[in-house]
């Protein structure tokens, strides 16, 4: 098919960003008149790649096109005028402002005095159209969430978009809207109008789609009709690595090792009172790994952090080898962490290597004495954690944003391992890097299991988790699906299991 | 970032590698403020001169250049501690008041102590006042989630009526004042003269050591080791076991206090009384000292200096070439645009080259392959 086939096109689309590859050569097809569905974890380049749709960022390299011609897109205004609407995961209105002034906010218009009648006409009438009812006159923050999406979607129709953009909709969506949206969809696409609709929830994919993209670590895994393609399929296609690895041997954990974490009926609700963890049961014994396997958002950053204390638990109790976790925890002879996001929590990009290998212990000896540093300390310290965990920096003084992807987490894993944590909690830590530092990560994971430290090990690579847990759970939607033994689990139970079957 | 030439002078070499930006936009700063001259009908190097003239003429001149420059060393290190630690403390204005309401509350009851100890009770009191006063907005910013320079700002606008108040309707006001002013305050709380026949006081040199302090403190402590942490990344910062929040109100009291002492010091080293608006937005221009020093206490020493010589030269140079007097404030402005403009247009040139380094490589690649 040549491109005038496509109502858009992104082809070969690549951007950097220091320490990562957000978008590596990415393509997709997006036909007339059908949905697709960009599939991928959080991470994988998706947010990223509409961004640089969106005139947001400049894409390093690659094209856009059109209806078959080449475009250039340098600000979101470019965007509107191809005939792009976006609707951001996160809204972009003017709360203080009515529901029609948010409409046609940036509209140009020649005329002195604003007359909003024919508009609040218009407006009407695709409410109509489309069977998304909102109040013209209402202010937009009195609205509920629902409602301000149904005005995100309403300003694109309005200024007659070719295709719309949906960025995780779902998301902020009761289930009955959910159920409007779709019932929307299948009107815009009716009128010959292109929706892509991004998610990470596979059934609404199923549902509402013609064509799934799938993307993981920034690059295209595969593009399939939807009609071909089962949750397992696109699963698989999600977590799944290109490369086997291998299951590491090792020898059985002693049935008498202690138990070193307890988790006894956690619940958590985060922020937004959503109930991430439900009536969450888990022990962690020394001298084990146990895998934490799941689709990416069903819980995994709440355990992580009710565990290190960053979030509170609203019931049930957490212990680490007999004490309560009450507070955040920085003692990293007690909890080693790796968080998810090495960039935002992981590491302070702008300190030099030396000053982020001490964050959790600068305020203690031999780094501090009577509240002043010590360099000397500081900078020998530094120089051991670099050859220990073979860290390549040109030098410890240099801030930790030129590093690669790869060290920056060696950096991580230096000082949250070195002082022999009897806990230790890996947060996708192998997320973004190249199979060698993933190897490497695997490594050290399996040294500290030999040491007898507990290992909770949280992936949303389903491999890595069977290539290194000695019991393996799943996580679905907030609860714990089934406990099972790593050496004989099946990847297709667990697959089904992460979709919310129960075996 | 690593290819900055490196100028291994004390301080002065520090200042010259890291605040690249600052020089650069000091200096378009100047001329942009030369050529304003010129349109207002002046040769602008008679006029730089004269105010060169007037900052530097003699010993005298100097001082005044000094005492200038304390409230602008206190306040712009309050500032920029704010800076570090990634907030951004809008309120010395209101602090000063608050300082000085302190030191004229104290000062006014002469309670008969000995110079030392009375001059320190004021130093105290007034740092108090303004101290408890910022712990409002830190709270308000660490536990309530408000924009910080909003509600600082607000509360300058309390403190400049609270003062109001207090030297028109209070027992320490002045009856039947030609001006809203305090009582006299007791000639025990006069901070000492340095040379005779001019105003300068010991404040300017507290400020000089302030800066001096707290580079070291920021630099070398776990205190400034938590508070850089905080700045650069404050979720970073949270993981790490960091209780950001309390961190956050420690500094904004602490900004608070330095304003505060800058009020204290204005009150009973200079004037004496506390008068209606005597701050005169001097606590604004300490958040452009600090801007202009991108936040590093040395720098803040700088260019407070620099901003002193401008304000005590200005004088001189309107009186003797008839430019505007507020044409300082003008280049005092034009300044803090550069040097905020220069670091920006650096940021973009800087990944413009990453972006043209990078896609030569790839095109070499192309070649090889």
């Amino acid at each position: 098919m040549d491109n005038k086939a496509y109502a858009l096109k992104m082809q070969g689309i690549t951007k950097r960003f220091p320490g990562t590859l957000a978008n590596d050569h990415i393509t997709i097809e997006c036909e007339h008149g059908k949905v697709l569905g960009l599939l991928g974890e959080n991470g994988a380049g998706k947010t990223t790649l509409m961004n640089i749709l969106y005139g947001l960022f400049r894409p390093d390299e690659g094209q856009i096109f059109i209806d078959g011609e080449e475009v250039e897109i340098q600000s979101p205004s470019d965007a509107i005028n191809h005939g792009i609407g976006m609707v951001h995961q996160h809204f972009k209105l003017v709360d203080t402002l009515t529901v029609i002034e948010n409409v046609v906010l940036g509209l140009p218009t020649m005329k002195q005095v604003l007359d909003l009648a024919p508009a609040k006409e218009k407006l009407l009438k695709l409410c109509h159209e489309y069977e998304l009812f909102v109040d013209p006159d209402a202010e937009v923050w009195r609205l509920p969430v629902g409602q301000q999406q149904w005005v995100e979607i309403l300003k694109a129709l309005y200024r007659d978009c070719k295709v719309l953009v949906l960025d995780e909709p779902t998301a902020v969506l009761t289930p009955s809207e959910s159920n409007n949206l779709c019932r929307a969809i299948s009107k815009i696409t009716a009128q010959g109008k292109s929706v892509i609709f991004i998610s990470h929830k596979l059934r609404e994919v199923m549902e509402i789609t013609d064509n799934v993209t799938v993307l993981r670590d920034g690059k295209v895994i595969g593009t399939i009709a939807t009609k071909d393609a089962t949750q397992l399929k696109l699963a698989e296609m999600m977590v799944g690595r290109a490369v086997e690895i291998e299951r590491r041997p090792r020898a059985k954990v002693p049935a008498d090792s202690e138990p070193v974490l307890v988790m006894k009926d956690v619940n958590v609700y985060d922020e937004r009172g959503v109930h991430a963890l439900k009536n969450f049961n888990l022990t962690v014994h020394a001298g084990e790994i146990v895998g934490v396997a799941g689709i990416d958002g069903n819980g995994q950053r709440e355990l992580a952090e009710c565990i290190s204390g960053l979030i509170k638990p609203q019931s049930g109790t957490i212990e680490i080898k007999g004490k309560p976790v009450t507070g955040v925890i920085s003692d990293p002879s007690f909890l080693g962490f790796i968080p998810e996001d090495r960039h935002k929590t992981g590491l302070v990009l702008d300190f030099t290597v030396a000053e982020n290998l001490i964050i959790k212990e600068y305020m203690k000896a031999p780094f501090a004495k009577k509240g002043i540093l010590q360099y000397k300390e500081i900078g020998s310290h530094a120089n051991e954690m670099i050859d220990k965990f073979h860290v390549k920096t040109s030098s410890k003084d240099v801030a930790v944003k030129t590093l690669s992807g790869g060290n920056q987490q060696k950096v991580v894993i230096a000082r949250e391992l070195n002082p022999e944590p009897i806990l230790d909690i890996a947060s996708q830590p192998t997320r973004g890097l190249d199979l060698g530092a993933v190897m490497g990560v695997h490594d050290v994971l399996m040294q500290e299991r030999e040491r007898g430290a507990a290992v909770l090990f949280i992936s949303a690579e389903l491999q890595e988790v069977m290539a290194l847990s000695d019991r393996i759970i799943v996580l679905y939607s907030g609860e714990n699906m089934g406990d099972l033994d790593g050496d004989t689990a099946d990847q297709a139970v667990i697959g089904q299991m992460m979709l919310g079957k129960r075996i | 970032m690593g290819e900055k030439k490196t100028l291994n002078l004390p301080l002065i070499g520090n200042i010259i590698l890291t605040k690249g930006h600052s020089v650069l936009g000091i200096i378009l700063g100047i001329i942009a403020g030369g050529i304003l001259i010129l349109i207002s009908g002046v040769n602008p190097f008679d006029a730089y001169g004269a105010m060169l003239r007037g900052a530097f003429r003699n010993w005298a001149s100097f001082t005044n250049v000094l005492v200038r420059s304390s409230p602008l060393l206190l306040g712009g290190i309050g500032v920029a501690i704010g800076i570090k630690s990634g907030l951004w403390n809008t309120g010395i204005e209101g602090f000063m008041y608050l300082g000085g309401i302190g030191a004229a509350i104290v000062s006014t009851m002469n309670l008969g102590l000995p110079p030392v100890l009375y001059v320190l009770l004021c130093f105290l009191v007034g740092m108090l006042f303004a101290g408890v006063w910022g712990a409002i907005p830190g709270y308000l910013k660490a536990y309530r989630g408000v924009n910080e320079v909003t509600c600082t700002i607000m509360m300058n606008y309390i403190a400049v009526y609270l003062t109001n108040w207090i030297v028109t309707s209070t027992p320490i006001a002045q009856p039947e004042a030609f001006y809203p002013m305090s009582l006299p305050f007791a000639q025990a709380t006069y901070l000492p003269i340095l040379t005779q026949g001019t105003s300068l006081h010991i404040g300017p040199f507290i400020g000089i050591v302030v800066c001096l302090v707290f580079y070291f403190l920021l630099k070398y402590t776990s205190f400034g080791f938590r508070t850089r942490m905080l700045g650069y990344n404050p979720i970073a910062a949270r993981y790490a076991g960091v209780n950001s929040k309390r961190q956050m109100v420690i500094i904004m009291v602490i900004g608070a206090m330095l304003g505060g002492l800058a009020g204290t010091i204005e009150c009973i080293g200079l004037r004496h009384r506390l008068y209606m608006e005597y701050v005169t937005n001097v606590g604004y221009e300490s958040v452009a000292v600090a801007l202009v020093a991108g936040g590093n206490p040395i720098g803040v020493l700088v260019s407070a200096l620099f901003f002193s010589i401008l304000k005590a030269g200005g004088a001189t140079m309107a009186i003797e070439t008839g430019v505007s007097s507020s044409m300082s404030s003008i280049i005092i402005a034009l300044c803090v645009l550069f040097v905020v403009g220069v670091g920006v247009a650096d940021e973009k040139s800087a990944s413009a080259r990453k972006r043209k380094a990078k896609a030569a490589a790839a095109a070499k690649k192309e070649v090889a392959e």
